[in-house]
């Protein structure tokens, strides 16, 4: 399959991650990777799976990565009609009360625009001794898995 | 031979900084140098031992060194030998082709009011150090007293107080030291005010630090001087008003944020302070708060140790970090001590490209030998593998609900990252 996977970051702890399922799936798949400050709404296409990894900052806002894509969406309204995603989302729950709202905002931003969802929505949280990458492959293959039945080829 | 590239200062500038490089070309030789035999600047040293999710980034810096073939060069202080330096500047840039300055701001800036020097009137990055057990703090033996005033309003303010207002059990989870803790329980402090120049509108803490505060469980929080804030950033101010009245009325601690006043003096009786005088810009009223211990939290400055108004001052651009090519500064130690991570890797990435085009533009001859010749040198350089065994034997055996229970002494660290592991 022919797999985009975009990242929303402040820290780089999203751009580390999205590498690592980048070398991940290589062996299989196709796999571009992008910062989501770098990527155009304009370009999305139906026949790629997006695997966005976002971050959340401030009170629970985007990290600064993600904020041109989002002011770009608003401007440019694209209709993400049979456009497929997953999302996993890093955060930390020293912030209890926005948990994970980015990652939450990135995916309200993806299908207010028509895109679909595949499976849950993931969040990894900082404080706690699970790494990333330990939760992130095996949802990533389960979500790729899923998406081959739904991203046209 | 390959471009040598030393980064003097292992902080999140450091790093970011090798990071984005390493991206940009992978036929480069970085060595990070820091004169501490540990790794990570105020990762370690600063940020606050309860947020430990925001260490995390680690994480990504030790990649530089267990995959990317950064070299980590430890327990090497470059500058002034006047200052204990091991290695001047000029005798860096003759072994390495391009020298980055990333050594950070350590000095703690001084309100410049009178009283300042009496005793029981602490720093603040001289504290925090002191809680995140770093070796030059270890002796500092800051008695607080029950009733203590914090100067100052931005995140590390924000900080130190939560740690006064936690109970022993909140430390939970982090690597807060069990003698601070048991030296704050002892302490037993009752109140503290914490006192801001600016209104509740323009303080320079970020709401989600308040926010925070909504967690803790055995204090009382109330905010003074609200009254007429009205405009400024909302949410400071939504986050302050929805803080005040926190707690228990008879809660054990009290914290009371107060606005608008300028510090004027401390005063003490037998060279001990006592009170904190303040007087308001607007109307001219005065504040006096009798305290034991007073803490100053207004920011950091240049220490001088590394001549750095020298080398801003002929920086032909300063404002990027290029001294000249092949030397450049990064950072806190290049912008002044502002900003916070993830502005040190948005200027380590512009950084890194600067020095890509002067690299390109300019190719050295690439025959300085980089840290073969560090290492021949000095037999007291210790490398990543000792940090690893420093790491070991500071996370091995830990007390109840720790994380890390840190080495604070130069000689121990030395001593852990020396000991080959048996096999
Ligand atoms: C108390 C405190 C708490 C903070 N909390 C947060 C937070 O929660 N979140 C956040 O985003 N930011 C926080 N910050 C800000 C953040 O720490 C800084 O933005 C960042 O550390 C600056 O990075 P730096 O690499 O420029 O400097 P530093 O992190 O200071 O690193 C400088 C390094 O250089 C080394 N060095 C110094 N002199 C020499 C020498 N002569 N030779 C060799 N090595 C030398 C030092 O040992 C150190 O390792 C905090 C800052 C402080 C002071
Ligand atoms: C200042 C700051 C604010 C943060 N705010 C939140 C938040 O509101 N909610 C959350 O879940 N995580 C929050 N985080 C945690 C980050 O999302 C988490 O550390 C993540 O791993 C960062 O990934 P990144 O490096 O890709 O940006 C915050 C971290 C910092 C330093």
């Amino acid at each position: 399959m022919d797999i985009t996977i975009l990242y929303g970051t402040e820290t780089g702890n999203a751009e580390m991650l999205s590498e690592d399922i980048q070398s991940h799936l290589e062996g299989d798949h196709s796999v571009e990777l992008s910062n989501l400050s770098d990527f155009d709404p304009g370009s999305f296409d139906k026949n790629r799976f997006y695997i966005v990894v976002c971050s959340t900052y401030g009170d629970g806002e985007l990290p600064a990565s993600a904020q041109p894509f989002a002011e770009a969406m608003e401007a440019a309204k694209p209709d993400l009609a049979g456009i497929h995603f997953a999302i996993f989302g890093m955060g930390d729950m020293e912030y209890e009360e926005t948990f994970n709202n980015g990652s939450k905002r990135m995916e309200d931003l993806l299908t207010a625009h028509g895109a679909k969802k595949v499976g849950e929505r993931i969040t990894h949280d900082a404080s706690s001794s699970d790494l990333a990458e330990d939760l992130a492959m095996d949802w990533a293959d389960a979500r790729v898995a899923e998406a081959a039945g739904l991203v046209e080829a | 031979m390959s471009v040598t590239i030393a980064i003097v200062g292992a902080g999140p500038s450091g790093c970011y900084l090798a990071q984005a490089l390493g991206k940009l070309r992978d036929d480069l030789a970085i060595d990070i140098i820091d004169r501490m035999p540990v790794p990570y600047g105020l990762v370690r040293y600063g940020v606050a031992p309860d947020h430990q999710g925001t260490k995390g980034v680690i994480r990504q810096f030790a990649r530089l060194f267990e995959r990317e073939g950064v070299g980590f060069v430890g327990n090497l202080r470059i500058g002034d030998p006047e200052h204990g330096a091991d290695l001047t500047l000029d005798e860096l840039r003759d072994l390495y082709d391009v020298v980055v300055l990333a050594t950070g701001l350590s000095a703690d800036r001084t309100l410049g009011v009178p009283g300042e020097e009496l005793e029981g009137v602490f720093r603040a990055g001289t504290l925090t150090r002191h809680w995140n057990d770093h070796p030059d703090e270890a002796a500092h033996n800051p008695a607080l007293g029950e009733r203590v005033v914090i100067v100052g309003n931005g995140n590390v303010a924000i900080d130190i107080l939560r740690i006064l207002a936690k109970e022993t059990h909140e430390f939970e989870g982090s690597d807060f030291g069990d003698h601070h803790a048991t030296r704050l329980e002892q302490t037993a402090v009752r109140t503290i005010d914490i006192v801001g120049r600016s209104p509740a509108a323009h303080a320079k803490f970020d709401p989600v630090m308040i926010r925070e505060l909504g967690k803790l469980s055995g204090v009382r929080i109330v905010v003074e001087d609200l009254d007429d804030a009205t405009e400024g950033e909302d949410k400071r101010l939504a986050a302050l008003r929805e803080i005040d009245g926190h707690g228990a009325a008879d809660a054990a601690k009290t914290v009371t944020f107060r606005f608008g006043w300028a510090p004027e003096r401390a005063a003490g009786t037998d060279g001990r302070v006592t009170e904190m005088h303040f007087h308001n810009a607007s109307d001219g009223a005065e504040l006096v708060l009798a305290c034991d211990s007073v803490i100053t939290a207004i920011g950091f400055e240049d220490d001088t140790s590394m001549n750095r108004s020298g080398l801003v001052g002929r920086a032909s651009d300063a404002e990027a970090g290029v001294v000249e090519p092949g030397l450049y500064l990064a950072g806190w130690f290049k912008r002044g001590p502002r900003g916070t991570i993830p502005e040190n890797r948005a200027d380590a990435q512009a950084l890194a490209k600067r020095i890509a085009a002067d690299l390109e533009a300019a190719p050295p001859s690439g025959t300085r030998p980089g840290a073969t010749a560090l290492r021949s040198r000095f037999d007291t350089i210790t490398d990543y593998e000792g940090w690893l065994r420093i790491d070991a034997a500071e996370t091995a055996d830990l007390p109840d609900a720790r994380c890390r229970r840190k080495l604070t002494r130069v000689e121990d660290m030395l001593a852990a990252a020396r000991a080959k592991t048996e096999t």
